[in-house]
């Protein structure tokens, strides 16, 4: 059977990706996927790990199936024999365990047969021909979804090189005093566990974060918010993706009791720069852009893709303009999509994207 | 989810789709329109929020929002199908509101979801299954009204002017008189699904006598001179709106007389006017509401309901009447409402203690629930004989 469609990384966006081909009725061995670990959660799961995460920030329906139904709320009914995860998930306040989630990954993986397509490579190159496309000397392939992940933990320039600086999603302990830079949801993370262990915390932040439920408005997350998204013109929409970058972590008790106690024993402060404490955690996120990424840059220089400050320049439904016709689609996942999702790093994001990759594909073999 | 408008109404006419078949089941199994009447009345009502109110006002609907929304959707429904008089009992209608609700629920949570993966990122629309959804609902109802129109009774106008009766309506039919139409002689109904409009009646040994017939409507019909009652039902199902009904001079006449139809729908009668006979309205073993109607110068009773009848007699004036304002017998029940009584004129001819006078009698083991009735210029206002009780709400 030829090989139709490649995903070309083997992280939680590719998963999500593989998951919802299999759905769509391709075969494991039309598919193949490249990546570093065969383990889809592998890169996710330490970076939980670091920040002591315990349960997910999204909802019932931030799993990895194709389908929204069942979501995680009904496996976890079903499993402790409750409708309390479901009332709480019909009050949008089901917010699965990080286990719960985890086992779910294994789960889907050994049902989709995910390890009979995947492929332990590293793709530097995707290169455009007629009727689809070849990556490195890997193969070529009508069909292929590019889902690289963060380019990298984002660092402040000033802490490289100072010992005492640890990012937030590598592994740390903590010491007596922190200095916690951000002020996301993985920053709000470390404040509660530096406090748990018993350390004074600093919150350096330049902007006061967004206290919302998931990292962007609910509308955002359907049709209903990306209508007018997509109809903004470039400018205003690199704006748009900026301004909605703000820093933010969900509201409330849960978070703001600890905290409040912790202020005011004196052990919480805000602070707009850095003051000497002995351990600096960068909770600062990702690097951004597709110039950080060695792929897509090279992407980008060699087919002369058009682009928007940070961003290489999608149509609404995920797909490289350019390089995307009725014999082949080239299609973005994960954050590098969020021209056309503004949520593109989320699991909506990234079913958003794979779901139209399907259609494409589905729409290729029935002509 | 966040729901665009197309996606709102999308799924609306979606999970209405399978309650409007199932009405349309019950219909032909009832041989009744008020499934689909009701099924239609709830997407209408349904499309008409989505359009006007929920798009605008809410942006986010989270899962709980359904039962409030629900809940306020139902009160609409009820008040305009009562408006419009969908012809669907309380329970009937509570229930397949609530069925067609948790339906929609299971539809949009998880049927949809799994039929279309991208339902929920695309608020709710369908895609190319969604036209023809709304295809789909707009043949049943059309064909449904189609089915409805062409079944309707035939319409046959009765002519100004007197028609020799009796009158025989043994197929279902509307039969309605022009101005000063007049069948002298009665009018006899023996099929279901009969209306008699504007039309007087004079003479014959009941005015209008129902036999066996369910679904019929008397509306605006004038009897007098009848030898018996004015209207006679046995074992029918009626219901007599806008009447007037003269008895005068009748000696052991009834106004109106439904008996024997405990096992049919109830009957109602509303609006009429009714003088004379020996009672003006007379229930025996019915289910019935009497309400708002005129009674005067009766000379047994104004209002009779006995033999295990299940009544409510609501809104009534009952006047100078003999012995009996408003009487609940035989081991029914009664609503007694709201009824204007007065001027009850104690029967000096009989030796029977109920009959001095009394505005409200519950008598052997009826059971009787009064609430804001007025009983002026009578000299007793209520009694209770042999057995019988009445409670005060």
């Amino acid at each position: 059977m030829s090989r139709v469609c490649a995903i070309v990384g083997g992280g939680l966006a590719g998963f999500v990706a593989y998951a919802t081909l299999r759905k769509g009725g391709l075969g494991p061995a039309e598919i193949v996927v490249f990546g570093t670990d065969p383990d889809p959660a592998a890169a996710w799961r330490v970076r939980a790990a670091a920040i002591r995460q315990r349960r997910m920030r999204s909802e019932s329906d931030g799993h990895c199936a194709p389908t929204s139904f069942p979501g995680l709320a009904v496996r976890a009914a079903l499993r402790r024999r409750s409708f309390v995860p479901l009332a709480e998930s019909i009050c949008d306040r089901f917010h699965p365990t990080v286990e719960e989630f985890l086992e779910h990954v294994e789960d889907l993986r050994a049902k989709t047969s995910w390890d009979e397509s995947f492929q332990l490579a590293h793709i530097g190159r995707v290169r455009a021909l007629e009727g689809g496309f070849e990556l490195d000397e890997r193969g070529f392939f009508p069909h292929v979804l590019l889902a690289p992940g963060h380019p990298g933990l984002s660092v402040p320039e000033e802490l490289v090189s100072d010992p005492r600086a640890v990012h937030a999603y590598d592994p740390h302990d903590y010491a007596d005093e922190v200095e916690v830079v951000g002020a996301g949801m993985a920053a709000a993370t470390e404040w509660l566990n530096a406090l748990a262990a018993g350390a004074s915390v600093v919150s350096v932040r330049r902007r006061e974060p967004e206290r919302r439920p998931l990292n962007l408005s609910r509308e955002l997350f359907t049709r209903r918010g990306l209508a007018a998204y997509h109809g903004l013109p470039p400018d205003e929409r690199t704006g748009f993706l900026r301004c909605h970058s703000a820093p933010s972590y969900p509201p409330g008790r849960g978070w703001d009791e600890p905290l409040e106690r912790a202020r005011r024993e004196g052990r919480f402060r805000v602070a707009p720069q850095l003051d000497g404490a002995r351990q600096i955690i960068c909770a600062t996120g990702f690097k951004h852009g597709f110039c950080s990424d060695a792929l897509l840059r090279r992407l980008v220089s060699d087919h002369g893709l058009e682009t928007a400050d940070h961003w290489i320049v999608l149509t609404p439904d995920s797909t490289v303009p350019a390089l995307t016709d009725a014999d082949r689609t080239l299609a973005l996942a994960g954050a590098p999509a969020q021209w056309s999702y503004p949520a593109a790093d989320t699991l909506m994001g990234a079913k958003y994207a794979a779901r139209r990759f399907l259609r494409k594909v589905q729409a290729w073999r029935t002509r | 989810m966040a729901y665009t408008l197309k996606g709102r109404l999308e799924s609306r006419i979606a999970v209405a789709l399978v309650p409007l078949f199932a009405a349309c089941a019950v219909a032909l199994a009832l041989k009744a329109w008020w499934p689909v009447e009701l099924a239609g009345l709830m997407l209408g009502v349904g499309l008409v929020l989505d359009l006007t109110l929920y798009h605008r006002l809410i942006a986010y609907q989270p899962g709980w929002a359904a039962l409030p929304l629900g809940l306020l959707e139902l009160a609409v429904v009820m008040a305009l199908g009562r408006l419009l008089d969908v012809g669907a009992t309380l329970a009937a209608a509570l229930a397949f509101y609530g069925g067609a609700w948790l339906l929609a629920q299971i539809l949009g949570h998880a049927f949809f979801p799994l039929l279309r993966l991208s339902y929920g990122e695309d608020g709710g629309e369908l895609g190319r299954a969604g036209a023809g959804v709304a295809a789909t609902a707009f043949v049943v109802l059309a064909a449904a009204g189609t089915v409805a129109w062409a079944t309707q009774p035939p319409v046959v106008h009765l002519a100004a002017g007197v028609h020799e009766g009796p009158l025989v309506l043994d197929y279902s039919q509307q039969l309605v008189g022009e101005s000063g139409a007049v069948v002298r002689g009665g009018i006899v109904v023996t099929a279901d699904d009969v209306t008699i409009r504007d039309i007087t009646v004079i003479g014959g040994e009941h005015g209008i006598q129902v036999e066996s017939a369910e679904r019929v409507l008397l509306e605006g019909v004038k009897v007098r001179e009848a030898t018996l009652d004015g209207i006679n039902v046995r074992r029918g199902q009626v219901t007599i709106r806008d009447c007037s009904i003269s008895m005068l001079g009748n000696e052991y006449g009834q106004g109106i007389d439904i008996s024997f139809t405990a096992d049919l729908a109830p009957s109602v009668i509303e609006d009429c006017v009714l003088t004379g006979g020996q009672e003006g309205i007379f229930l025996d073993s019915v289910h019935a509401m009497a309400r708002n109607n005129h009674v005067r110068r009766t000379t047994l009773r104004g209002i009779t309901v006995t033999e295990m009848a299940m009544v409510e007699v609501e809104e009534n004036t009952v006047e100078d009447v003999l012995g009996i304002g408003i009487y609940c017998g035989d081991y029914s029940m009664c609503d007694i409402r709201e009824n204007s009584i007065r001027g009850v004129l104690p029967d000096r001819e009989s030796s029977d203690r109920m009959r001095e006078g009394y505005g409200i009698v519950s008598h052997y083991w009826a059971h009787v629930e009064v609430e804001d009735n007025d009983v002026s210029r009578s000299p007793y206002e209520m009694g209770e004989f042999a057995e019988a009780y009445i409670t005060h709400d």
